[in-house]
């Protein structure tokens, strides 16, 4: 009894050493860019950061629009109430949107599908892996099961009034249009908010919900907050408004006809 | 020696004289592009990279062995070499990640450095001990390996791992109902059997009726469900570029984990030379093109050096696509120079095309080109040999079993014991004359035959022998010796040993001191 106490006492002094040990030994992206040998794990991981930033030259294979993962995963996924990505200890799990458990690859897989709004990569598809390896790192230090701080987007709470596009159009064209342009089709780095370049209609992005929430915490870029809850929303049911890729899951007719005209 | 190297080593273009029919040779070249695209896609896939890695594998490569050849054979991506090139580098890097990619090419580098040093030590002649049953043998293996790799892209069994061939068989048929994509599968089929069927109208395209068939199906399948539901594997756009110049990362961490690679660059350097050089010798006996083989053994090596430095991997001579080209009148190398630029064309175009490509489709024609490698008429040609038919059964299951690699050893162990016990055997016809026997040897005699001949002395004992040497075609020092000491034991019993032999076997048998008990008749 005693001994077995005694080793679980010195587990216990152990897991904060050794949790903290594994944080402090993870090198910064900027450190292992700057490394001219990697192995298969850090050379995966700076690959996935690569292919967040830079989605339009590292995974071109399965994009049909315009966008980068760091679009909306500000800071390539590091920024909280930006959707960041340190998740990768809540996966799997069971999720609403296809009624099956979700491991991490079928997350990332459908981001490809309907924010990318372009094909499915397979499971063990390279670009997969490597954006699986770099949420790893990214969520090194955090509990496993629990919801990081700052994961997805805040919550707009009820603001009495419903969304309204009309005054959205206004904000929009006061706030937003000097970057993604008053067509929506983004201009040089800003993204593409709708048209056939932006995320598709069965997008997270093209719930009104989450669409205001990002906007509110967000945007404008580098004016956070500024935004009051029903701009927001009225902002968001704007966009929701515009023309934008069809969801691959019905009308599949028109969807492969957009696939083989763009 | 220098001056005659150089000369190997500049494109020579002596082809140019016999250009009377340019448009033959483009058309066979634009047939030659379309047939190069699906094989390069799926050859990337066994290589375990990127489809575009493939294609410019099939315009780079073709190029530069082109430019540099001297037949019309074309060059391009190659089953043999993609599946070991897949193979030496899995172990060190996930699939398709960057620093797989950057093994690869440190690879490919190796194959062109252990190809030049071949041709600087002449080496195209190794292979004519390379026995056609073991080439053979290496195909049929290399053709199951496809067949069994294929499956896995038509049964959408991506994420499966199985160490032996029957273990995935049973666990495919055991679990079928779990384990198998049904539109995968359906897409799979629906492109073998319109490949099968096509071949019997038109056996020069059915590997683009087999591509259509299963790309139409893929489209009905996407039309009718979604991707979701599916899970099926697409070709996905190709971010072709005109110039995809890079330069493999080559620095001293590199270098110290790819030596794991060497035994993998020199197998894939031996085969990916040995299918070219059969090819070429093949072309050399049914046309008449002047075909330098060093040269192409040359044109290799550079193409397989150069061929990282524009992001593509090493390649060899496609037999197929050579015979397609031979059928269509090519019989210059302007049809492989031509068939580069072509693919570079034709993807351009059929690049948003190709996207809804499914990959089940891409795995049914390598189903296709599986089946044809394993020729099943080879077997009954070969069992009338038993010898060649073993060296063919070994490296079969050993390829099989073990892998390539090992497959490959086995052949060329097998190919050269064959080799040694036939040379080292001897054909001894005994005669009778004056009730004396004669001996008459056919053959090498050397040490290691001259134990053959030990036992027809024993057998005549007591007697005077005369050996009959003028068929005999190499004499060495041990079998000098042997005649020596043997003359010297029939003079202590007072018997004779004779020898029959020309000018020329005398004066060398003086040079090698032979005895003066020897009677030496001269014919």
């Amino acid at each position: 009894m005693r001994i077995s106490q005694l080793v679980l006492c010195v587990m216990l002094l152990l897991v904060p050493f050794a949790a903290n040990h594994a944080q402090q030994d993870q090198p910064s992206i900027t450190q292992l860019l700057n490394e001219p040998f990697l192995d298969d794990y850090y050379s995966n991981v700076v690959y996935g950061y690569e292919i967040v930033t830079n989605t339009q030259e590292h995974a071109s294979r399965y994009v049909g629009n315009s966008l980068n993962c760091s679009n909306c995963h500000l800071q390539a996924g590091t920024q909280k109430d930006a959707l960041p990505l340190n998740v990768a200890g809540m996966y799997p799990k069971w999720r609403a949107k296809n009624g099956k458990r979700n491991g991490i690859g079928l997350r990332i897989r459908e981001c490809f599908l309907y924010s990318m709004d372009g094909i499915m990569p397979t499971e063990d598809a390279p670009e997969v892996l490597a954006i699986a390896a770099y949420i790893t790192y990214l969520s090194q230090g955090q509990v496993l099961g629990a919801e990081p701080e700052g994961r997805g987007v805040p919550t707009i709470p009820d603001t009495g009034y419903d969304p309204n596009p009309a005054n959205g159009r206004a904000v929009y064209l006061a706030q937003c249009a000097s970057c993604h342009g008053q067509q929506g089709k983004g201009l040089g780095q800003m993204p593409a908010v709708w048209g056939g370049d932006s995320y598709n209609k069965g997008a997270g992005m093209n719930r009104i919900q989450m669409a205001a929430g990002f906007i509110w915490a967000n945007m404008p870029l580098g004016n956070a907050k500024s935004l009051s809850y029903q701009q927001a929303l009225d902002v968001s049911a704007y966009l929701n408004l515009q023309y934008r890729p069809a969801d691959p899951n019905d009308s599949k007719f028109l969807k492969l006809l957009e696939h083989l005209i763009n | 020696m220098i001056t005659k190297l150089l000369r190997e080593a500049t494109p020579s273009f002596t082809w140019r004289h016999r250009l009377d029919n340019w448009r033959t040779e483009i058309f066979a070249g634009f047939v030659g592009a379309i047939l190069v695209i699906p094989q390069g896609i799926t050859y990337a896939y066994l290589a375990g990279l990127q489809p575009e890695y493939g294609l410019y594998c099939a315009i780079f490569v073709t190029l530069f062995s082109s430019l540099l050849g001297t037949s019309s054979m074309m060059s391009g991506p190659n089953t043999a070499v993609a599946i070991l090139i897949g193979t030496a580098v899995v172990p060190l890097a996930g699939r398709g990640s960057p620093i797989y990619i950057d093994y690869v090419f440190l690879l490919c580098l190796m194959v062109g450095i252990v190809q030049l040093l071949f041709w600087l030590l002449r080496g195209a002649r190794v292979f004519q001990y390379l026995s056609p049953a073991a080439i053979s043998g290496i195909s049929a293996g290399a053709g199951f390996l496809i067949i069994m790799a294929s499956l896995d892209s038509i049964l959408d069994l991506s994420t499966f791992k199985t160490t032996f061939f029957y273990e995935k068989l049973y666990v495919i048929l055991s679990d079928a109902g779990s384990l198998v994509n049904p539109y995968s599968f359906v897409i799979g089929i629906c492109t073998i059997v319109a490949g099968y069927v096509g071949r019997r109208y038109s056996p020069r395209y059915f590997i683009i009726i087999a591509v259509c068939a299963g790309y139409i199906c893929g489209l009905l399948v996407a039309f009718i469900w979604p991707q979701t539901e599916t899970e099926l594997e697409y070709l996905g756009r190709m971010p072709l570029e005109w110039l995809p110049f890079a330069v493999p990362t080559v620095n001293i961490e590199y270098l110290m984990t790819s030596l794991k690679l060497i035994p993998y660059a020199i197998a894939i350097a031996f085969i990916g030379l040995a299918q070219s050089l059969v090819i070429v010798r093949e072309l050399k006996m049914e046309t008449d093109q002047h075909i330098d083989l060093d040269k192409e053994v040359y044109a290799q090596g550079v193409s397989s050096i150069l061929a990282p430095f524009f992001s593509s991997f090493a390649g060899s001579g496609s037999f197929n696509r050579t015979k397609v080209n031979q059928s269509l009148g090519a019989t210059t190398p302007l049809s492989g120079i031509v068939a580069g630029v072509f693919v570079l064309v034709l993807i351009t175009f059929l690049g948003p095309i190709l996207t809804y490509m499914p990959m089940a489709a891409m795995a049914g024609t390598l189903f296709i080109v599986g089946m044809d490698m394993i020729k099943w008429h080879d077997i009954t040609h070969y069992s009338l040999v038993r010898s060649e038919l073993v060296i063919y059964l070994c490296t079969f299951v050993g390829i099989m079993f073990f892998g390539l690699a090992v497959g490959i050893e086995i052949a060329v162990f097998l190919s050269i014991s064959v080799f040694l016990v036939r040379i080292s055997q001897l054909d001894i016809k005994v005669e009778q004359s004056n009730s004396e026997p004669v001996l008459k040897v056919k053959g090498a005699l050397f040490y290691a035959s001259v134990a053959h001949l030990t036992e027809q002395f024993q057998s005549a004992v007591g007697k005077n022998l005369t050996v009959d040497l003028q068929y005999t075609t190499h004499i060495d020092q041990s079998a000098v010796d042997f005649f020596n000491r043997e003359a010297k034991n029939m003079a202590t019993k007072e018997n004779t040993l004779t020898l029959m032999i020309n000018e020329k076997q005398r004066r060398f048998l003086e040079k090698l001191g032979a005895n003066a008990t020897i009677k030496i008749v001269m014919i």
